[in-house]
Protein backbone atom coordinates (compact mmCIF):
# COMPACT_ATOMS: atom_id res chain seq x y z
CA UNK A 1 0.00 0.00 0.00
CA UNK A 2 1.20 3.47 -0.58
CA UNK A 3 0.93 7.28 0.16
CA UNK A 4 -0.76 9.63 -2.85
CA UNK A 5 -0.87 13.02 -4.04
CA UNK A 6 -4.25 14.65 -4.23
CA UNK A 7 -4.45 16.07 -7.29
CA UNK A 8 -7.81 17.98 -7.32
CA UNK A 9 -7.54 21.32 -7.66
CA UNK A 10 -3.58 21.44 -7.86
CA UNK A 11 -1.71 22.20 -10.77
CA UNK A 12 2.06 20.92 -9.97
CA UNK A 13 3.84 21.68 -13.20
CA UNK A 14 6.54 19.78 -14.52
CA UNK A 15 7.64 16.48 -13.06
CA UNK A 16 11.45 15.40 -12.47
CA UNK A 17 13.19 12.69 -11.19
CA UNK A 18 15.81 11.99 -8.36
CA UNK A 19 16.88 8.88 -6.82
CA UNK A 20 16.76 7.47 -3.41
CA UNK A 21 18.87 4.24 -2.89
CA UNK A 22 19.42 3.83 -6.54
CA UNK A 23 15.83 3.74 -7.51
CA UNK A 24 14.29 6.52 -9.70
CA UNK A 25 11.80 8.66 -7.84
CA UNK A 26 8.84 11.14 -9.49
CA UNK A 27 8.63 14.72 -8.25
CA UNK A 28 7.67 18.07 -8.62
CA UNK A 29 9.06 21.35 -7.94
CA UNK A 30 8.84 22.79 -4.63
CA UNK A 31 7.82 19.04 -3.49
CA UNK A 32 9.27 17.73 -0.35
CA UNK A 33 11.66 14.79 -0.36
CA UNK A 34 9.49 12.89 2.10
CA UNK A 35 6.17 13.48 0.69
CA UNK A 36 7.66 12.63 -2.62
CA UNK A 37 9.09 9.53 -1.21
CA UNK A 38 5.60 8.46 0.31
CA UNK A 39 3.63 9.03 -2.61
CA UNK A 40 6.01 6.53 -4.24
CA UNK A 41 5.05 4.10 -1.25
CA UNK A 42 8.45 4.73 0.15
CA UNK A 43 8.12 5.38 4.14
CA UNK A 44 11.16 4.07 5.42
CA UNK A 45 13.75 7.06 5.57
CA UNK A 46 16.12 5.77 8.34
CA UNK A 47 17.51 2.74 10.80
CA UNK A 48 18.39 3.89 14.23
CA UNK A 49 22.03 3.53 15.34
CA UNK A 50 21.32 1.91 18.63
CA UNK A 51 18.71 -0.57 17.92
CA UNK A 52 18.22 -0.88 14.01
CA UNK A 53 14.67 -0.36 14.02
CA UNK A 54 13.32 1.11 11.15
CA UNK A 55 11.93 4.92 11.15
CA UNK A 56 9.72 7.09 8.74
CA UNK A 57 7.93 10.84 9.00
CA UNK A 58 6.46 11.24 11.86
CA UNK A 59 6.31 14.86 13.28
CA UNK A 60 5.74 16.69 9.75
CA UNK A 61 7.02 19.52 10.91
CA UNK A 62 11.22 19.47 11.32
CA UNK A 63 10.42 19.08 15.07
CA UNK A 64 11.46 15.47 15.67
CA UNK A 65 14.56 14.13 12.88
CA UNK A 66 12.80 11.11 12.62
CA UNK A 67 12.75 11.12 9.00
CA UNK A 68 16.77 11.84 8.43
CA UNK A 69 18.39 11.10 5.17
CA UNK A 70 21.27 11.16 3.24
CA UNK A 71 21.37 13.55 0.79
CA UNK A 72 23.84 14.27 -1.83
CA UNK A 73 26.64 12.92 0.65
CA UNK A 74 25.17 14.44 3.74
CA UNK A 75 23.84 12.80 6.66
CA UNK A 76 20.94 13.78 9.16
CA UNK A 77 18.97 15.79 6.51
CA UNK A 78 14.91 16.25 7.56
CA UNK A 79 12.90 15.08 4.34
CA UNK A 80 10.23 16.70 5.50
CA UNK A 81 12.10 20.10 5.30
CA UNK A 82 13.70 19.82 1.96
CA UNK A 83 12.64 20.48 -0.83
CA UNK A 84 13.71 17.74 -3.93
CA UNK A 85 15.70 18.59 -6.93
CA UNK A 86 16.32 17.22 -9.85
CA UNK A 87 18.73 14.30 -9.93
CA UNK A 88 19.52 14.63 -6.05
CA UNK A 89 21.09 11.23 -4.80
CA UNK A 90 18.82 10.42 -1.68
CA UNK A 91 19.81 7.66 0.50
CA UNK A 92 18.30 5.87 3.84
CA UNK A 93 20.26 7.05 6.89
CA UNK A 94 21.87 3.90 8.77
CA UNK A 95 22.97 4.81 11.90
CA UNK A 96 24.53 8.48 12.56
CA UNK A 97 25.61 8.45 8.47
CA UNK A 98 26.53 5.68 6.42
CA UNK A 99 24.79 4.97 3.44
CA UNK A 100 23.51 1.94 3.05
CA UNK B 1 25.06 43.29 14.67
CA UNK B 2 21.55 43.63 12.71
CA UNK B 3 19.18 46.47 14.54
CA UNK B 4 15.33 46.12 14.55
CA UNK B 5 12.95 48.05 16.46
CA UNK B 6 10.58 44.92 17.16
CA UNK B 7 12.08 41.61 16.23
CA UNK B 8 9.76 38.32 15.97
CA UNK B 9 10.35 34.98 16.20
CA UNK B 10 8.25 32.64 14.11
CA UNK B 11 6.09 33.72 11.07
CA UNK B 12 2.99 31.34 11.94
CA UNK B 13 -0.12 33.08 12.66
CA UNK B 14 0.63 34.77 15.86
CA UNK B 15 3.87 36.19 14.51
CA UNK B 16 2.82 37.12 11.64
CA UNK B 17 -0.13 39.18 12.62
CA UNK B 18 2.28 40.47 15.37
CA UNK B 19 4.45 42.05 12.94
CA UNK B 20 1.55 43.05 9.94
CA UNK B 21 0.18 45.55 13.07
CA UNK B 22 3.65 47.07 14.76
CA UNK B 23 4.62 47.65 10.82
CA UNK B 24 1.20 49.29 10.33
CA UNK B 25 1.92 51.82 12.90
CA UNK B 26 5.64 52.93 11.58
CA UNK B 27 7.70 50.06 13.45
CA UNK B 28 10.94 48.77 12.00
CA UNK B 29 9.55 45.30 11.93
CA UNK B 30 12.48 41.59 11.65
CA UNK B 31 10.53 38.24 11.38
CA UNK B 32 12.67 35.49 12.19
CA UNK B 33 11.28 32.03 10.75
CA UNK B 34 13.01 28.77 10.56
CA UNK B 35 10.69 27.45 7.95
CA UNK B 36 10.80 27.79 4.12
CA UNK B 37 7.66 29.50 3.61
CA UNK B 38 5.86 31.94 5.59
CA UNK B 39 2.75 30.78 7.33
CA UNK B 40 3.63 28.59 10.18
CA UNK B 41 1.66 24.97 10.58
CA UNK B 42 -2.20 25.73 10.53
CA UNK B 43 -1.25 28.17 7.61
CA UNK B 44 1.08 26.37 6.00
CA UNK B 45 1.65 27.06 2.49
CA UNK B 46 2.03 24.97 -0.90
CA UNK B 47 5.12 25.26 -3.04
CA UNK B 48 5.25 28.22 -4.57
CA UNK B 49 5.65 26.66 -8.08
CA UNK B 50 1.88 24.95 -7.34
CA UNK B 51 -1.02 26.65 -8.75
CA UNK B 52 -4.87 25.66 -7.56
CA UNK B 53 -6.69 25.41 -10.73
CA UNK B 54 -10.17 25.48 -8.65
CA UNK B 55 -11.26 25.77 -4.95
CA UNK B 56 -11.70 22.46 -3.32
CA UNK B 57 -12.99 21.71 0.23
CA UNK B 58 -9.01 21.98 1.25
CA UNK B 59 -8.75 25.76 0.13
CA UNK B 60 -10.96 27.24 2.95
CA UNK B 61 -8.77 29.26 4.18
CA UNK B 62 -6.71 30.27 1.45
CA UNK B 63 -8.07 34.19 1.84
CA UNK B 64 -6.31 34.74 5.37
CA UNK B 65 -4.01 32.45 4.42
CA UNK B 66 -2.93 34.90 1.38
CA UNK B 67 -3.33 37.79 3.63
CA UNK B 68 -0.65 36.63 6.28
CA UNK B 69 1.18 35.98 3.59
CA UNK B 70 1.36 39.00 1.92
CA UNK B 71 2.48 40.57 5.07
CA UNK B 72 6.06 39.32 4.45
CA UNK B 73 6.18 41.80 2.07
CA UNK B 74 4.54 44.71 4.21
CA UNK B 75 6.30 47.97 4.39
CA UNK B 76 8.54 47.90 7.13
CA UNK B 77 8.95 44.21 7.71
CA UNK B 78 11.95 42.57 6.91
CA UNK B 79 11.29 38.50 6.53
CA UNK B 80 14.14 36.18 7.21
CA UNK B 81 12.90 32.42 6.04
CA UNK B 82 15.08 29.63 7.10
CA UNK B 83 16.76 30.98 10.45
CA UNK B 84 17.06 29.36 13.40
CA UNK B 85 17.56 31.40 16.81
CA UNK B 86 20.03 29.48 18.69
CA UNK B 87 20.72 31.54 21.35
CA UNK B 88 20.80 34.86 22.92
CA UNK B 89 24.14 36.10 24.03
CA UNK B 90 23.02 38.93 26.22
CA UNK B 91 19.58 40.60 26.54
CA UNK B 92 18.15 42.24 23.69
CA UNK B 93 19.83 40.44 21.56
CA UNK B 94 19.60 36.84 19.83
CA UNK B 95 22.16 34.79 17.30
CA UNK B 96 20.51 32.97 14.69
CA UNK B 97 21.75 30.56 11.95
CA UNK B 98 20.95 30.74 8.62
CA UNK B 99 23.75 29.70 6.47
CA UNK B 100 26.06 32.52 5.66
CA UNK B 101 23.58 34.92 6.33
CA UNK B 102 24.02 33.28 9.96
CA UNK B 103 24.42 36.42 12.59
CA UNK B 104 22.72 38.48 15.30
CA UNK B 105 19.53 40.79 15.93
CA UNK B 106 19.10 43.90 18.78
CA UNK B 107 16.18 44.45 19.17
CA UNK B 108 13.85 46.94 21.57
CA UNK B 109 11.49 44.53 22.02
CA UNK B 110 10.92 40.79 21.19
CA UNK B 111 7.93 38.97 20.57
CA UNK B 112 8.00 35.20 20.78
CA UNK B 113 5.79 33.16 18.93
CA UNK B 114 7.01 29.86 18.48
CA UNK B 115 3.87 27.98 18.02
CA UNK B 116 3.86 24.21 19.14
CA UNK B 117 3.72 20.50 18.02
CA UNK B 118 2.29 16.96 18.88
CA UNK B 119 1.95 16.02 22.41
CA UNK B 120 4.26 12.86 22.57
CA UNK B 121 2.10 9.65 23.54
CA UNK B 122 4.22 6.67 23.03
CA UNK B 123 2.71 3.12 23.19
CA UNK B 124 4.18 -0.02 21.58
CA UNK B 125 4.96 1.05 18.10
CA UNK B 126 4.67 4.37 17.94
CA UNK B 127 8.25 4.43 16.13
CA UNK B 128 6.97 2.71 13.26
CA UNK B 129 7.34 3.93 9.84
CA UNK B 130 3.21 4.46 8.81
CA UNK B 131 2.73 6.14 12.42
CA UNK B 132 2.66 9.74 12.01
CA UNK B 133 1.13 13.18 14.22
CA UNK B 134 -1.89 14.69 13.37
CA UNK B 135 -0.43 18.07 12.73
CA UNK B 136 2.26 16.19 10.70
CA UNK B 137 -0.49 14.79 8.63
CA UNK B 138 -2.37 18.48 8.15
CA UNK B 139 1.03 19.63 7.21
CA UNK B 140 1.42 16.81 4.61
CA UNK B 141 -2.02 18.05 3.09
CA UNK B 142 -1.21 21.42 3.27
CA UNK B 143 2.26 22.20 2.70
CA UNK B 144 2.13 19.47 0.30
CA UNK B 145 -1.35 17.52 -0.63
CA UNK B 146 0.02 14.33 -0.16
CA UNK B 147 -1.44 11.56 2.11
CA UNK B 148 1.05 9.47 3.08
CA UNK B 149 -0.55 6.38 3.11
CA UNK B 150 -4.00 4.73 2.23
CA UNK B 151 -5.97 2.49 4.48
CA UNK B 152 -6.10 4.74 7.91
CA UNK B 153 -6.99 5.14 11.27
CA UNK B 154 -7.41 8.33 13.38
CA UNK B 155 -6.70 8.09 17.02
CA UNK B 156 -6.14 10.28 19.97
CA UNK B 157 -7.57 12.99 22.29
CA UNK B 158 -8.58 16.90 21.40
CA UNK B 159 -10.70 18.97 18.51
CA UNK B 160 -7.31 17.81 15.58
CA UNK B 161 -8.82 14.03 15.90
CA UNK B 162 -12.00 15.21 14.21
CA UNK B 163 -10.38 17.55 11.39
CA UNK B 164 -7.95 14.88 10.56
CA UNK B 165 -10.20 12.26 9.98
CA UNK B 166 -12.50 14.85 8.04
CA UNK B 167 -9.32 15.40 6.30
CA UNK B 168 -8.47 11.93 5.44
CA UNK B 169 -12.34 11.23 4.19
CA UNK B 170 -12.04 13.88 1.87
CA UNK B 171 -9.14 13.29 0.67
CA UNK B 172 -10.20 10.04 -0.48
CA UNK B 173 -8.73 7.92 1.75
CA UNK B 174 -9.90 4.28 3.13
CA UNK B 175 -10.36 5.55 6.26
CA UNK B 176 -11.43 2.65 8.75
CA UNK B 177 -11.26 3.80 12.72
CA UNK B 178 -11.64 7.53 14.25
CA UNK B 179 -11.17 6.87 17.75
CA UNK B 180 -11.16 9.82 20.50
CA UNK B 181 -10.29 8.77 23.90
CA UNK B 182 -12.27 11.39 25.71
CA UNK B 183 -16.34 10.45 25.79
CA UNK B 184 -17.38 13.77 24.41
CA UNK B 185 -20.62 12.73 23.29
CA UNK B 186 -21.76 12.28 27.00
CA UNK B 187 -20.39 15.83 27.94
CA UNK B 188 -21.54 17.99 24.99
CA UNK B 189 -24.39 19.39 27.00
CA UNK B 190 -22.13 20.44 29.33
CA UNK B 191 -19.75 22.04 26.72
CA UNK B 192 -22.02 23.49 24.54
CA UNK B 193 -23.21 26.61 26.17
CA UNK B 194 -19.50 28.15 25.89
CA UNK B 195 -18.72 26.40 22.68
CA UNK B 196 -21.44 28.58 20.80
CA UNK B 197 -19.54 31.38 21.71
CA UNK B 198 -17.53 30.65 18.48
CA UNK B 199 -20.15 29.27 16.17
CA UNK B 200 -18.48 28.81 12.85
CA UNK B 201 -15.84 26.34 15.10
CA UNK B 202 -19.04 24.44 16.26
CA UNK B 203 -19.98 24.05 12.59
CA UNK B 204 -17.27 23.24 11.07
CA UNK B 205 -16.63 20.18 13.98
CA UNK B 206 -20.35 19.01 12.90
CA UNK B 207 -19.05 19.13 8.81
CA UNK B 208 -16.30 17.44 9.76
CA UNK B 209 -18.28 14.95 11.85
CA UNK B 210 -20.39 14.47 8.78
CA UNK B 211 -17.34 14.00 6.24
CA UNK B 212 -16.42 10.75 8.46
CA UNK B 213 -19.71 9.21 8.64
CA UNK B 214 -19.72 9.45 5.09
CA UNK B 215 -17.03 8.10 4.67
CA UNK B 216 -18.08 4.89 6.48
CA UNK B 217 -15.52 5.03 8.84
CA UNK B 218 -16.55 3.96 12.31
CA UNK B 219 -16.43 6.97 14.99
CA UNK B 220 -15.95 6.01 18.19
CA UNK B 221 -15.75 8.15 21.56
CA UNK B 222 -14.38 7.02 25.00
CA UNK B 223 -11.42 4.59 22.89
CA UNK B 224 -7.43 4.95 22.46
CA UNK B 225 -4.96 3.25 20.18
CA UNK B 226 -3.44 0.58 22.25
CA UNK B 227 -0.85 -0.39 20.28
CA UNK B 228 0.91 -0.33 16.71
CA UNK B 229 1.93 -3.41 14.75
CA UNK B 230 4.21 -4.65 12.02
CA UNK B 231 7.67 -5.55 10.45
CA UNK B 232 9.30 -2.86 8.78
CA UNK B 233 6.23 -0.45 8.72
CA UNK B 234 2.73 0.19 10.17
CA UNK B 235 0.37 -3.11 9.04
CA UNK B 236 -1.89 -3.40 12.23
CA UNK B 237 -3.32 -0.70 14.72
CA UNK B 238 -4.73 -2.20 18.21
CA UNK B 239 -8.22 0.27 19.45
CA UNK B 240 -9.31 -0.77 23.30
CA UNK B 241 -11.85 0.84 25.03
CA UNK B 242 -11.34 3.36 28.19
CA UNK B 243 -13.37 2.08 30.98
CA UNK B 244 -15.48 4.45 33.43
CA UNK B 245 -12.45 4.62 35.59
CA UNK B 246 -9.86 5.75 32.96
CA UNK B 247 -8.17 2.32 32.15
CA UNK B 248 -7.98 0.76 29.38
CA UNK B 249 -10.12 -2.11 29.23
CA UNK B 250 -7.68 -4.91 26.69
CA UNK B 251 -10.34 -7.67 26.78
CA UNK B 252 -12.32 -5.94 24.35
CA UNK B 253 -9.33 -4.83 22.46
CA UNK B 254 -9.51 -5.35 18.24
CA UNK B 255 -6.82 -5.34 15.40
CA UNK B 256 -7.26 -3.49 12.83
CA UNK B 257 -5.63 -3.87 9.74
CA UNK B 258 -4.11 0.00 8.31
CA UNK B 259 -1.37 1.27 6.79
CA UNK B 260 -1.58 5.05 7.76
CA UNK B 261 -1.83 5.80 11.34
CA UNK B 262 -2.28 9.27 12.65
CA UNK B 263 -2.22 10.05 16.41
CA UNK B 264 -3.04 13.34 17.84
CA UNK B 265 -3.10 13.46 21.48
CA UNK B 266 -2.99 17.20 21.54
CA UNK B 267 -0.22 19.77 21.22
CA UNK B 268 1.99 21.27 23.41
CA UNK B 269 3.87 24.93 23.37
CA UNK B 270 7.47 25.23 21.60
CA UNK B 271 9.08 26.63 24.94
CA UNK B 272 12.99 26.32 23.92
CA UNK B 273 13.58 29.36 23.06
CA UNK B 274 11.85 31.16 26.32
CA UNK B 275 13.56 28.86 28.88
CA UNK B 276 16.81 29.53 27.26
CA UNK B 277 15.86 32.77 28.23
CA UNK B 278 15.42 31.89 31.42
CA UNK B 279 11.55 33.19 31.56
CA UNK B 280 9.87 31.91 34.32
CA UNK B 281 7.20 29.05 33.08
CA UNK B 282 3.81 27.62 34.97
CA UNK B 283 2.04 24.69 34.34
CA UNK B 284 -1.29 24.81 32.78
CA UNK B 285 -2.34 21.16 31.58
CA UNK B 286 -5.70 22.27 29.95
CA UNK B 287 -3.31 25.04 27.54
CA UNK B 288 -0.39 21.95 26.52
CA UNK B 289 1.89 22.27 29.70
CA UNK B 290 4.52 24.14 30.82
CA UNK B 291 3.87 27.73 29.32
CA UNK B 292 5.76 31.34 30.01
CA UNK B 293 4.33 33.33 33.04
CA UNK B 294 2.87 36.29 31.49
CA UNK B 295 2.00 39.89 32.81
CA UNK B 296 -0.19 42.28 31.74
CA UNK B 297 0.75 43.11 28.00
CA UNK B 298 1.83 39.54 26.97
CA UNK B 299 5.33 40.08 28.58
CA UNK B 300 7.24 37.24 30.00
CA UNK B 301 9.34 37.42 33.55
CA UNK B 302 11.91 38.73 31.50
CA UNK B 303 11.50 41.95 30.49
CA UNK B 304 11.04 42.86 26.90
CA UNK B 305 10.31 39.70 25.75
CA UNK B 306 6.87 38.98 25.08
CA UNK B 307 4.97 35.44 24.19
CA UNK B 308 1.88 34.95 22.35
CA UNK B 309 0.22 32.50 20.39
CA UNK B 310 0.44 28.82 21.01
CA UNK B 311 3.97 29.11 22.01
CA UNK B 312 2.59 30.65 25.47
CA UNK B 313 -0.01 28.30 25.66
CA UNK B 314 -2.49 25.99 23.50
CA UNK B 315 -5.45 28.93 22.35
CA UNK B 316 -5.55 27.43 18.71
CA UNK B 317 -5.59 29.61 15.01
CA UNK B 318 -7.98 31.92 16.70
CA UNK B 319 -7.10 32.51 19.29
CA UNK B 320 -3.12 33.36 18.06
CA UNK B 321 -4.08 35.59 15.14
CA UNK B 322 -5.90 37.98 18.02
CA UNK B 323 -3.18 37.20 20.47
CA UNK B 324 -0.74 38.55 17.51
CA UNK B 325 -2.70 41.71 16.51
CA UNK B 326 -2.52 42.80 20.33
CA UNK B 327 0.91 42.27 20.74
CA UNK B 328 1.67 44.63 17.84
CA UNK B 329 -0.55 46.80 19.43
CA UNK B 330 1.18 46.95 22.82
CA UNK B 331 4.69 46.81 20.60
CA UNK B 332 3.98 50.18 18.98
CA UNK B 333 2.51 52.15 22.19
CA UNK B 334 5.29 50.88 24.48
CA UNK B 335 7.43 51.68 21.12
CA UNK B 336 6.47 55.32 21.27
CA UNK B 337 4.07 54.92 17.93
CA UNK B 338 0.74 55.31 19.88
CA UNK B 339 -0.35 57.06 22.35
CA UNK B 340 -1.66 55.57 25.11
CA UNK B 341 -5.73 56.06 24.04
CA UNK B 342 -5.18 55.82 20.30
CA UNK B 343 -3.59 52.01 22.26
CA UNK B 344 -6.41 51.80 24.05
CA UNK B 345 -8.85 52.04 21.26
CA UNK B 346 -7.49 49.64 18.73
CA UNK B 347 -7.11 47.06 21.89
CA UNK B 348 -10.29 46.89 23.35
CA UNK B 349 -11.90 45.25 20.25
CA UNK B 350 -9.40 42.73 19.85
CA UNK B 351 -9.90 41.81 23.66
CA UNK B 352 -13.32 41.32 23.43
CA UNK B 353 -12.57 39.00 20.93
CA UNK B 354 -10.48 37.11 22.63
CA UNK B 355 -12.85 37.55 25.49
CA UNK B 356 -15.42 34.68 23.43
CA UNK B 357 -12.23 32.43 21.78
CA UNK B 358 -11.49 32.20 25.89
CA UNK B 359 -15.11 30.72 26.17
CA UNK B 360 -15.37 28.77 23.48
CA UNK B 361 -11.70 27.04 24.87
CA UNK B 362 -13.26 26.44 28.43
CA UNK B 363 -15.93 24.19 26.65
CA UNK B 364 -13.40 22.55 24.31
CA UNK B 365 -11.19 21.89 27.22
CA UNK B 366 -14.06 20.60 29.79
CA UNK B 367 -15.30 18.36 26.55
CA UNK B 368 -12.19 17.09 25.82
CA UNK B 369 -10.28 16.98 29.63
CA UNK B 370 -8.88 13.17 30.12
CA UNK B 371 -6.84 11.19 32.77
CA UNK B 372 -3.15 10.84 31.89
CA UNK B 373 -3.34 7.08 31.41
CA UNK B 374 -1.24 6.83 28.62
CA UNK B 375 1.82 5.38 31.31
CA UNK B 376 -0.35 2.22 31.17
CA UNK B 377 0.11 1.61 27.54
CA UNK B 378 4.19 1.50 27.92
CA UNK B 379 5.86 -2.19 28.18
CA UNK B 380 9.81 -2.21 29.18
CA UNK B 381 10.32 -2.80 24.90
CA UNK B 382 8.87 0.45 24.15
CA UNK B 383 10.74 3.75 22.81
CA UNK B 384 10.53 6.70 24.84
CA UNK B 385 13.12 8.93 23.17
CA UNK B 386 12.94 8.03 19.48
CA UNK B 387 16.74 9.69 18.91
CA UNK B 388 18.40 7.89 21.34
CA UNK B 389 16.56 4.45 20.93
CA UNK B 390 15.59 4.42 24.88
CA UNK B 391 13.27 2.14 26.56
CA UNK B 392 10.46 2.53 28.66
CA UNK B 393 12.12 -1.09 30.46
CA UNK B 394 15.41 0.70 30.30
CA UNK B 395 14.34 4.06 32.10
CA UNK B 396 12.36 1.89 34.93
CA UNK B 397 15.35 -0.13 35.62
CA UNK B 398 17.18 3.58 36.21
CA UNK B 399 14.90 4.43 38.81
CA UNK B 400 14.76 1.36 40.36
CA UNK B 401 18.43 1.78 40.79
CA UNK B 402 18.04 4.96 42.35
CA UNK B 403 18.14 7.76 39.42
CA UNK B 404 15.01 9.63 40.11
CA UNK B 405 15.44 12.87 38.49
CA UNK B 406 15.35 14.02 34.95
CA UNK B 407 19.08 15.27 35.22
CA UNK B 408 20.40 11.94 36.09
CA UNK B 409 18.01 9.98 33.58
CA UNK B 410 19.51 11.76 31.04
CA UNK B 411 22.89 11.64 32.02
CA UNK B 412 23.20 7.54 32.14
CA UNK B 413 20.79 7.00 29.75
CA UNK B 414 20.44 9.82 27.00
CA UNK B 415 17.36 10.28 26.76
CA UNK B 416 16.47 13.92 25.69
CA UNK B 417 20.09 14.39 24.12
CA UNK B 418 19.09 13.44 21.05
CA UNK B 419 18.55 15.80 17.84
CA UNK B 420 14.66 16.80 18.79
CA UNK B 421 16.96 18.05 22.05
CA UNK B 422 13.66 16.60 24.30
CA UNK B 423 10.83 17.78 22.45
CA UNK B 424 9.55 13.89 22.11
CA UNK B 425 10.41 12.35 25.35
CA UNK B 426 10.98 15.29 27.77
CA UNK B 427 7.18 14.76 28.88
CA UNK B 428 7.34 11.32 29.60
CA UNK B 429 10.50 11.54 31.13
CA UNK B 430 8.66 13.51 33.36
CA UNK B 431 5.45 11.81 33.95
CA UNK B 432 7.54 8.65 34.67
CA UNK B 433 9.58 10.50 37.59
CA UNK B 434 6.28 11.87 38.94
CA UNK B 435 4.53 8.26 38.86
CA UNK B 436 7.46 6.80 40.31
CA UNK B 437 7.84 9.75 42.93
CA UNK B 438 4.07 10.36 43.70
CA UNK B 439 4.27 13.93 42.96
CA UNK B 440 2.74 16.21 40.68
CA UNK B 441 4.53 16.40 37.28
CA UNK B 442 4.82 20.05 37.48
CA UNK B 443 7.09 19.10 40.63
CA UNK B 444 9.69 17.32 38.55
CA UNK B 445 12.75 19.86 37.84
CA UNK B 446 13.07 19.76 33.81
CA UNK B 447 17.03 19.54 33.01
CA UNK B 448 18.91 22.92 32.41
CA UNK B 449 18.26 24.14 29.17
CA UNK B 450 21.33 24.43 27.16
CA UNK B 451 22.85 25.87 23.88
CA UNK B 452 21.69 25.98 21.33
CA UNK B 453 18.18 26.03 21.47
CA UNK B 454 17.70 24.38 17.85
CA UNK B 455 20.21 22.69 15.95
CA UNK B 456 22.76 24.18 13.87
CA UNK B 457 25.65 23.55 12.06
CA UNK B 458 29.56 24.14 12.85
CA UNK B 459 29.57 25.90 9.18
CA UNK B 460 26.23 27.79 10.18
CA UNK B 461 27.80 29.27 13.64
CA UNK B 462 31.45 30.55 11.60
CA UNK B 463 28.36 32.08 9.04
CA UNK B 464 30.00 30.34 6.44
CA UNK B 465 28.89 26.74 3.92
CA UNK B 466 31.23 24.15 4.77
CA UNK B 467 31.69 20.78 2.65
CA UNK B 468 29.91 17.56 4.30
CA UNK B 469 32.27 15.88 6.85
CA UNK B 470 33.29 12.61 6.35
CA UNK B 471 31.80 10.05 9.11
CA UNK B 472 33.63 7.47 10.45
CA UNK B 473 32.15 4.24 8.86
CA UNK B 474 31.28 2.28 12.01
CA UNK B 475 27.65 3.41 12.67
CA UNK B 476 27.58 2.83 16.66
CA UNK B 477 31.41 4.36 17.31
CA UNK B 478 29.97 7.58 18.61
CA UNK B 479 27.24 6.49 20.19
CA UNK B 480 28.59 3.92 22.36
CA UNK B 481 27.25 0.64 23.07
CA UNK B 482 25.13 -1.42 20.50
CA UNK B 483 21.49 -3.20 21.23
CA UNK B 484 19.72 -5.45 19.26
Amino acid sequence: MTGFRITDGIDRGTAFQFTCDGESVTAYPGESIAAALMAAGKRQTRVTARRQMPRGLYCGMGVCWECIMIVNGKPAVRACMTPAEPGMKVETQHGVGDPA
Amino acid sequence: MRETDLLVVGAGAAGLSAASEAAKHGLAVTVLDDNLLPGGQYFRRLPTGYHHTHETVFDKERQRANALYATTGQKGITYLNDAVVWESPENGVLAFARGADSGRIRAKLTIIASGAHDRPAPFPGWTLPGVVTAGGLQNLLKGQRVIPGRRAIVAGNGPLVLLVGATLARAGAELREVVEAAPILKRLAGSIADLIAMPKIVRQAVDYRLAIMKSGARLRTGWTVIEARGADELEEVVLAPIDATGKVDRSRARAVKADLLVVGFGLMPSIELVRLLDCKLEWKPLRGGWVPVRGADFETSRPGVLAVGDGAGIGGVEMALREGKLAGVIAAERLGKLSRDQAANLKAPIQAEIAKVETFRRGLERLYAMPPAFLDLLTPETIVCRCEDVTAGELRARQDAGFGSTAALKGTTRTTMGRCQGRNCLRTLSALIAQASGQPIEQVTMPRPRLPARLVTIGDLLQEELPPIEMPKDPHLPRGERVS
